[in-house]
């Protein structure tokens, strides 16, 4: 009785997709989070009268045959990679990308990572950092007696500093896009890292050739909405009950065979 | 000895298994995206029996339960805002044209992807084919949209139109797994075929019709069992009485 493999193949399915909801649920107010999407797919069809097979030498043909179904596997987990709500926290080093593109980390082993989460903070030799204390590529420090920090919608940064009037140019935070930005790999602490599916990096100038524009003084949010999420888990969760009565219609089947004697 | 009463009921009880495993299926797949629900059909199979017909009364023919085919639902599920640019749903009838290795293959799951040349694919990686061939976008298109008639535009220019196939049969379609169906016959382009972006189609499959007949083939099978049953101690009744040796 291949009943119960399936069901079973369906009941693990809706675990991982419960998983990855609550996931999403989780990380609700994570700056610059991209939420994931469970894709299911249908398993191998065992053929026991094949469609097309002909029944006679007239020509006569099966017009659809038996299919049984293997249940159902995860295809993937792809990431959606659409712009979350932008909050206004007025802190000068907060930073936000309205539209498509990724703030560049250098981690300290020395690779390049890209997120989106741009709350940024100065270190102890005053570079522009992530919380993690990351240097924001290309590496911008700030001078001790900066008063201000302006960075521009084009990634400009500029400090006034000390009495001067005139803003100083401390350098341009560059942005890094990707053909395809759902490839990317997570690797946690908001930090996501290149891969042969993503394809390769094109850092440019925000505000021009598709990149986005920068936005000082606000945080994007999370791209999760709790009532789709809410919604999905209902599905997710009935799907599962749903698999698990079909376990125990199947066991009852066996139940009775084995009764007989 | 085995009599007609027992093979009659096995053979209901295979049919019964086969039955729940479809339905099974069709439940495991409740969230897969374009799954289309299948059910399974049996028919009355006629044994031609030894006849006396000369005696009287005649020799009854016996009849057992054969499964003939499995029919897929091909009616459209419910579509999903999911947002994703890159999710497609179609409006009615019609299937999406994906290249694979195998060949030619199709699919009303609509939750594209872009590979790293920047082709359009599905969750597979295979390439979802437009009039022209296969999808491609590089790093100067913008965002992308896709008109209801399947054009898909992006900021820089037009990158050609979604295929979208219709079948004189769609009975004839086989499922292969991975949301993908084959077809033996070459389908049309589907004139009428109305695309949505950001939408996905989810599963056909109506949770309380297959819950429904799940416990219809459960009770149908146990009512199996409990004949058999009684035809066996119908038998072990017979045998103790007629055996006694006075």
């Amino acid at each position: 009785m291949k009943a119960l493999q399936i069901a079973a193949s369906g009941m693990m399915a809706q675990e991982l997709n419960v998983e990855v909801i609550s996931n999403n649920v989780a990380n609700m107010r994570t700056t610059g989070f991209k939420r994931q999407r469970a894709d299911f797919q249908d398993l191998l069809y065992q053929n026991l009268r094949r469609p097309g097979a002909s029944t006679s030498d007239t020509g006569t043909i099966v017009p659809t045959g038996i299919q049984i179904g293997g249940g159902v596997k995860t295809a993937a987990t792809p990431r959606v990679m659409s712009q979350g709500n932008i909050l206004m926290t007025e802190k000068d080093l907060d930073v936000a990308i309205r539209g498509d593109g990724f703030f560049r980390v250098q981690l300290p082993d020395g690779r390049t990572a890209y997120t989106r989460d741009g709350s940024f903070e100065r270190d102890a030799l005053g570079q522009i950092v992530t919380v993690d204390g990351y240097i924001i590529e290309p590496g911008i420090t700030i001078p001790e007696d900066a008063r201000a920090v302006s960075i521009n919608s084009e990634g400009l940064v500029q400090a006034f500093v000390a009495t001067d009037a005139e803003p100083v140019d401390l350098g341009q935070i560059d942005l890094a896009r990707f053909v395809n930005p759902a490839g990317l790999e997570a690797m946690g602490d908001n930090l996501f890292l290149e891969t042969p599916s993503s394809g390769a990096e094109q850092v440019g100038v925000a505000g021009t050739e598709g990149f986005g524009m920068l936005q000082q003084g606000y945080l994007e949010q999370a791209n999760v909405n709790s009532v789709s999420e809410i919604s999905d888990l209902i599905a997710a969760q009935r799907a599962y009950e749903m698999n698990s009565r079909v376990i125990s219609a199947a066991d009852e089947m066996m139940q009775s065979t084995s009764s007989l004697r | 000895m085995i009599d007609n009463t027992i093979l009659v009921a096995l053979s209901r009880q295979v049919a019964l298994r086969r039955q729940m495993d479809v339905i099974a299926n069709n439940l495991a797949n409740v969230e897969t995206g374009g799954f289309k629900a299948s059910d399974i059909l049996f028919e009355e199979h006629m044994m031609p029996v030894a006849e006396a017909t000369s005696a009287l009364p005649a020799d009854h023919d016996v009849s057992f339960v054969i499964d003939t085919a499995t029919l897929t639902d091909y009616s459209p599920g419910p579509n999903q805002q999911t947002g994703n640019p890159l999710d497609v749903a179609i409006d009615g009838e019609g299937w999406f044209a994906i290249e694979t290795a195998a060949g030619e293959r199709y699919t009303r799951n609509g939750g594209f992807l872009l590979d790293p040349e920047g082709n359009l694919v599905t969750v597979n990686g295979d390439k979802v084919l437009g009039d022209g061939g296969p999808i491609t976008f590089d790093e100067s298109d913008g965002a992308i949209s896709i008109a209801p008639d399947g054009t898909i535009s992006t900021e820089a220019g037009d990158k050609g139109r979604l295929r979208v196939v219709a079948f004189a049969d769609e009975n004839a379609l086989e499922s292969v797994g991975s949301n993908l169906y084959a077809a033996d016959e070459q389908p049309q382009d589907a004139e009428n075929a109305r695309v949505r972006q950001g939408m996905l189609e989810g599963s056909n499959v109506r949770p309380i019709v297959e819950i429904t007949r799940m416990i219809e083939v459960t009770r149908a099978y146990t009512s199996m069992s409990s004949m058999l049953q009684n035809i066996d101690d119908m038998r072990r009744d017979a045998i103790g009485v007629l055996a006694v040796v006075q």
